[in-house]
């Protein structure tokens, strides 16, 4: 009990360390003249900000926002990919987040290395609750958008995640 | 027996009532018959052709008088549920062939298939529904009024005798409940004005820009009878169309013409006006990049072929292609008026309060955008010769070109590269339609996310038709495309659904596409979530996003399975998970939709987007609260 309530105290001071709250900067290199204005058409670049994918996820999210009218062509489509995985990818440019307490077991390291460093704190990893098929698909997801993580070390994060974070 | 044959040639009475009448006057049943038979009036289309417009005569209840000027008005079905009050309404109908009845089971759906109904015809819809379910009627209302969708709504209310005496299902001023959604309501004040009071009202719903009226009936006068005039439509639903002016459109048509870069962009209006082939004409004619409607809200068409190599995709805030525009021609869209700094703004729309509302507009003209775009393309032939356009047009369509089949190669791209495996995803579902629907197929749909899919489908006058809300209040779609099927039986219709809109209206819809035998195929896009309500909020960065906690949009407990809700009410359907067998499941819907049968298909779909993975949500029991297990 008392280590639950470490955790939540830990989780809600580090909610407070986000990326909304710095401001949307897009750094130079090729691409960012596209993506200055082929995004900025319908929504602010803070979304871009908010954000750490791979390429693979960077093209997903591309794709769909040019299914969604975003002028893009063929030939622009790579360069903006390759600007924001290099800009926007896992463990670039992120705040430095604290590392919350975690429960021991068998994944907590890795959680702690690779949930909570890369794109975002874990928060968002020890507050929802899910249940087991839940737990899988969330790691997969982030795997599959870009997580710094092998199949091996997803399976020991979902198995750790669903013992101690699991649906009560 | 000779007034029994003048109030039939006056059309008084129908023809089953002749022949009663006459057999109840000594006549044998088969005399009768053959009387009613010579006394037949010759084909409509003669008699419309030769007699002059008529008003005439008649006596009746106020719902008789109701229903005969709406006849004549060239109703021909009033889209309803009914109450006590207002059977007078559907007592006149009893023996009267000329109005089909369409009875739909909540007020929402009965307002939505009216709409639906009106904008695939072009018609009026007309509405009767009781006046305690009317605000259920009211949130559908906002459709057809933001998208000027010519709807009557009535209803009766409290007896005037006791208006104030509070009964038990009055509430005072019913008609202010319609007040932000309608053009113009009416609540009457003697039976005697009934029939000229709906004339008006159905004046005022189709005179751009069209909208809901709402006309309330008192009990007491739809029960009294009364003798009043039936005008017959051309009487006072008269043509309303305008043409803007020579001087304005020679001024336009020489602007786009010495243009250095124009751009046209388009809207729901050229649908509305049926000007989709005089759009292309002129777009081809002078080279004009074409701008559409896209996004998630404020259109409910794709009047431009979607792939013509004219066509550049919705219009944006400061376009990358074309650039810097110099001439924006804005026709018959709402939201097509934009700031373009440099740029000088014309803007031809049928609906003139909202012509050069919010940006500044150089040349503003109102007008029916088919004759209106007519004199725009006579004008511009008028000023340059044949040669001379056909130079501009070159030069202009092999920019715009370029630019078009790059976006092109991109949509194959991603066409290619969009998996098998796995969910459905909205993107291997449109690709799945695209090639599986008929070309001519009218898509009605209510969706959010699943406007993802347009871009994989085709669209235009000669392609498949578009058909939606502008504002989105959901619950539309089932009957929306149910009304659409009434208006055209002869085209195929495709009613698509999120799972968030299906719940909005709930299965109601349903019912009346199974009683009717409606042959429409509903599709449910089943991603278990209001997903693209999810990402909107998501992408603001919030405390939902932070934390990771989706405290609003997940959908997916309970688990609905709307095949069987479907089943329920009669319409076959089934539960398609498997990306390979899409094609097969739209060919099973439509041989049912071939043999008369409605269908639907519940797409089980994987959410997309930000925190998409997760199905997390509050829990909370009130089970588990409980002190006493009862
Ligand atoms: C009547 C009504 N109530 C609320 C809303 C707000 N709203 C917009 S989108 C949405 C969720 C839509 O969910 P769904 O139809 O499943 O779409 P998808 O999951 O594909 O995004 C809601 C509730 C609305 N548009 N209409
Ligand atoms: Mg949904």
């Amino acid at each position: 009990m008392r280590k639950l309530v470490l955790i939540a105290a830990a989780t809600a001071a580090l909610s407070t360390v986000a990326f909304a709250q710095s401001p949307p900067q897009l750094p130079p290199g090729e691409g960012r003249d596209i993506v200055a204005v082929a995004c900025s058409q319908c929504h602010t670049t803070n979304i871009i900000n908010i954000m750490r994918k791979s390429a693979a996820g960077w093209r997903e999210h591309v794709y769909d926002m040019f299914d969604r009218g975003a002028q893009v062509s063929d030939t622009e489509v790579d360069v903006v990919v390759d600007y924001l995985a290099a800009n926007f990818g896992p463990g670039v440019n992120v705040p430095k987040f604290e590392v919350a307490a975690l429960p021991d077991g068998a994944g907590k390291d890795l959680v702690q290395q690779r949930c909570g460093t890369a794109c975002h704190d874990l928060t968002r990893v020890v507050v929802p609750r899910h249940g087991r098929k839940d737990w899988d698909r969330v790691v997969a997801r982030m795997i599959q958008v870009g997580a710094p993580l092998t199949a091996d070390e997803g399976k020991t994060i979902a198995a750790y995640l669903q013992e101690k974070f699991g649906e009560k | 027996m000779k007034e029994l044959f003048k109030q039939y040639l006056d059309k008084g009475i129908s023809r089953r009532s002749l022949t009663k009448g006459l057999t109840a006057a000594g006549l044998t049943a088969g005399a009768a018959k053959t009387i009613a038979q010579s006394l037949a009036p010759p084909a409509a289309a003669q008699t419309a052709a030769a007699a002059p417009a008529q008003i005439r005569e008649m006596k009746g209840t106020g719902g008789a008088l109701f229903t005969q000027q709406l006849k004549a008005a060239g109703v021909e079905f009033i889209f309803f549920n009914p109450s006590t009050s207002d059977s007078p309404i559907f007592d006149s109908l009893v023996d009267e062939s000329g109005i089909q009845l369409i009875k739909g089971v909540q007020e929402g759906a009965v307002v939505a298939m009216a709409d639906g109904y009106a904008r695939a015809s072009g018609k009026l819809g007309v509405v009767v529904v009781a006046s305690v379910g009317l605000p259920n009627a009211v949130a559908q209302m906002v459709n057809s009024y933001k998208d000027q969708i010519p709807i009557l709504v009535a209803a009766s209310s409290v007896s005037q005798e006791s208006v104030g005496r509070e009964q038990m299902q009055e509430y005072e001023g019913i008609e202010r409940v319609t007040q932000p959604m309608t053009k113009w309501h009416w609540m009457a004040s003697a039976t005697t004005t009934i029939a000229e009071t709906t004339r008006r009202a159905v004046k005022f719903a189709t005179t751009a820009p069209a909208a809901p009226v709402y006309l309330s009936f008192p009990e007491n006068l739809l029960r009294t009878e009364a003798t009043a005039q039936i005008f017959d439509k051309s009487l006072f639903n008269v043509s309303m169309k305008v043409r803007p002016d020579k001087l304005d459109i020679e001024a336009a048509a020489r602007m786009i013409i010495e243009a250095k870069n124009p751009l046209l962009s388009i809207g729901d209006e050229v649908f509305q006006n049926d000007a989709g082939k005089e759009i292309l004409e002129l777009a081809e004619l002078l080279g004009l990049p074409v701008a559409g409607q896209g996004g998630s809200l404020g259109f409910w068409t794709k009047p431009f072929p979607s792939k013509h190599p004219l066509y550049i995709g919705p219009l944006l805030r400061q376009m990358r292609f074309p650039g810097a525009v110099d001439v924006h021609l804005n026709i018959g869209s709402k939201h097509g008026e934009q700031h373009m700094p440099g740029a000088k703004q014309i803007s031809m729309r049928r609906d003139p309060t909202s012509l050069a509302r919010g940006a500044p507009v150089e040349l503003g003209m109102v007008t029916d955008i088919q004759l209106g775009t007519r004199d725009l393309i006579d004008a511009v032939k008028a000023l340059a010769t044949p040669a001379r356009l056909k130079e501009i047009a070159a030069e202009r369509l092999a920019r715009t070109a370029e630019f078009t089949s790059k976006q092109r190669k991109l949509l194959d791209r991603v066409i290619k590269e969009t998996p098998y495996d796995g969910d459905i995803t909205m993107e291997r579902l449109g690709i799945e339609l695209e090639a599986s629907l008929e070309r001519d197929t009218i898509y009605v749909n209510d969706v959010d996310s699943g406007k993802r899919m347009d871009a994989f489908m085709s669209w235009g006058p000669d392609d498949k038709t578009y058909i939606g809300t502008g504002p989105n209040i959901l619950g539309w779609g089932m009957a929306g495309a149910f009304g659409v099927k009434l208006a055209k039986p002869d085209r195929p219709v495709v009613g698509v659904v999120g799972d968030g809109s299906f719940l909005f209206s709930g299965p109601q819809p349903l019912w009346s596409i199974s009683r009717y035998q409606s042959p429409v195929t509903i599709i449910v896009l089943n991603n278990r979530s209001y997903n693209n309500e999810r990402n909107r909020i998501w992408m603001s960065g919030g405390t939902q996003f932070q934390a990771g906690r989706d405290m609003t949009c997940y959908l997916g407990s309970p688990d609905v399975d709307y095949a069987k809700t479907s089943q329920a009410f009669g319409v076959d359907a089934e539960i398609v998970k498997d990306p390979r067998k899409i094609q097969e499941a739209v060919s099973r819907a439509k041989k049912a939709n071939a043999e008369g049968r409605p269908y639907l298909l519940d797409f089980n779909l994987a959410r997309n987007g930000i925190g998409a993975a997760s199905a997390w949500h509050p829990a909370y029991s009130v089970a588990s609260k409980r002190k006493r297990m009862v």
